[in-house]
């Protein structure tokens, strides 16, 4: 994972990662870095902020999930729909 | 953890059996197409080119239901060891049936029969090694490392083993793709079998001058086309080395391992390979033909016009790829450079392109397998008539599932591949959105190609 190669713009201010200068655009994906590429290097402050993004992403993904469900069903009965017609 | 486990069986138990009905409906519609022809009612295309796209679409959406992390690691890491090391016997065996291939289309393709389907050269070239044997380097595993009899004579061959320059990566490969698709497409070599000896004998020439400078391994890793293709197949297949071990693992689990392509001119190549097959196709379309025409009638010289289709369509598609490589940074929001996006996200096309190729060869090879095994008999001899097999009317159905299928294989590669790089669930599943975009542009393509009826090339 340390040998990515970056492009930063000037006006962008990136979370780096300590431990492998990893750059993210959110301190939340910097958290969850952390957890999954340095497991064992941790502080208990960066272990709690992992697991609050962690949880905090479960509900993103829930909605995420309930979104693409309906665009299933719409392009399912979409179709339906074409080939009865056609 | 009772919770979890319960969770990802329930997820992944919906995925599959949503995935099978997806795949399913596409490919009952399919296979009422290929039959349309012969019955009154048909899908008209557009309608078969959405439902393909739509498929594609849908399975992206699926795919991202499986969110669990170590789950889908454990389903690119498992697999079992087949055979601790190379057996010599083995390897022997390969080499030496790979130079008896190699003097039979050299000695039969320059004095065997001249009509192109009982002559053994021309079907071992094209239905045994370009249409069979790179069919089972997808679908079982890579042999022509060790089948390939350039590889062979050149272990005994002098070399000066110059440092191959780091700047030249693979782009000598690339380069050679192109020339022989375009060789392969314009020029008659698989109607005449002397022909198709001189273009060996040159291939030959050219690829053992490679190694005398550069070193056997070096050129064969580095820069030989047919070597790289039929190792980049390899990846798709379920048997395929881990370092030196050789290993049985799922369809194209192999593609999201890091480290297959390191670079941009590997990117380039996939992409070659993979506009490849299509323009193969896209010549034989009637459409390709309406396209042409009034460039010739309005003057265009016709030799210069294949070369430029294929150069042309080429970069569209690299085009396509790069755009979507720098919208998925965007939709991504990564620091990462274009490079290692671009990097992470072309193996999987790999599975793209051996479903086309299936779709496009399988027909082929089972209608002419009874020649190839004839010719081979009595390779000397012209029997008058050639034992063909015809495939069943379903057989359309066929190659349309294999392109749907190799497409489902690489976006779910290409899910695995977004959760190895990017931290956050969310973001993988963002920086996929144009890379479907371009799968389905791609599958209507290759839908596109595949649906049309072949007309023989115009101006040749």
């Amino acid at each position: 994972m340390s040998n990515h190669e970056y492009t930063i713009g000037k006006d962008q201010s990136p979370h780096v990662c300590e431990y492998c200068g990893r750059p993210f655009s959110q301190q939340e994906w910097l958290d969850l870095h952390r957890g999954l590429e340095h497991p064992n290097e941790l502080s208990e402050e960066h272990i709690s902020a992992f697991q609050t993004a962690y949880e905090a992403e479960e509900g993103e993904l829930g909605r995420f999930r309930l979104r693409a469900l309906g665009v299933l069903i719409l392009l399912y009965f979409c179709l339906l729909m074409i080939y009865a017609l056609v | 953890m009772m919770r979890e486990n319960q969770q990802r069986i329930t997820q992944l138990t919906v995925s599959v059996l949503l995935l099978i009905l997806a795949a399913g409906t596409v490919s009952a519609h399919g296979a009422s197409l290929s039959s349309g022809s012969r019955e009154p009612i048909r899908v008209p295309t557009w309608l078969f080119l959405s439902t393909g796209g739509a498929a594609v679409g849908a399975s992206f959406l699926l795919a991202s239901f499986v969110t669990d992390r170590q789950f889908i690691r454990q389903l690119h890491q498992w697999g079992f060891p087949i055979h601790a090391e190379n057996s010599h016997v083995a390897v022997t065996a390969g080499r030496v049936l790979g130079l008896v291939g190699y003097v039979t289309v050299l000695v039969i393709g320059f004095i065997g029969p001249s009509t192109p389907q009982t002559n053994a050269a021309i079907l071992l070239v094209w239905v045994g090694w370009w249409a069979g044997l790179a069919m089972t380097s997808y679908l079982v595993g890579n042999t022509w490392q060790t089948l390939n009899p350039l590889s062979t004579i050149a272990l005994v061959l002098p070399s000066l083993n110059r440092r191959y320059p780091d700047s030249y990566g693979a782009w000598p490969s690339v380069i050679g793709l192109l020339a022989l698709i375009w060789i392969e497409v314009i020029s008659p070599l698989a109607a005449d079998p002397q022909l198709l000896a001189t273009a060996v004998v040159a291939y030959s020439v050219v690829t053992l001058f490679g190694v005398g400078i550069f070193g056997r391994d070096t050129w064969f890793d580095k820069a030989d086309p047919v070597e790289r293709v039929f190792r980049y197949y390899g990846r798709v297949a379920p048997i395929g080395k881990t370092g030196r071990k050789i290993k049985f693992r799922l369809f194209g689990m192999d593609l999201s391992v890091p480290r297959l392509v390191d670079d941009f001119d590997e990117v380039v190549f996939i992409i070659a390979l993979l506009w490849g097959t299509t323009f193969d196709g896209f010549v034989t379309t009637p459409g390709w033909r309406t396209l042409t025409e009034p460039l010739v009638a309005g003057g265009f010289p016709p030799q210069v016009l294949y070369p430029v289709a294929l150069l042309a369509g080429f970069g569209l598609f690299f085009g396509i790829y790069l755009i979507a490589v720098e919208l998925s940074r965007r939709t991504a929001e990564t620091y990462l450079q274009s490079r290692m996006v671009a990097v992470q996200f072309a193996p999987p096309l790999l599975a793209i392109a051996a479903g086309y190729h299936f779709a496009h060869y399988l027909g082929y090879f089972l209608e002419l397998a009874p020649a190839l095994w004839l010719a081979l008999l009595s390779p000397f001899s012209d029997p008058g008539t050639v034992p063909v097999y015809q495939p069943p009317s379903w057989f359309g159905g066929v190659g349309i599932a294999a392109v749907v299928i190799g497409h489902l294989v690489a976006i779910w590669v290409a899910h695995a591949a977004a959760y190895d790089l990017f931290p956050s669930r969310i973001q993988a599943i963002r920086s996929q959105y144009p890379f479907i975009a371009v799968m389905v542009f791609y599958t209507m393509t290759s839908l596109w190609v595949i649906t049309r009826p072949e007309v023989a090339l115009p101006y040749i």
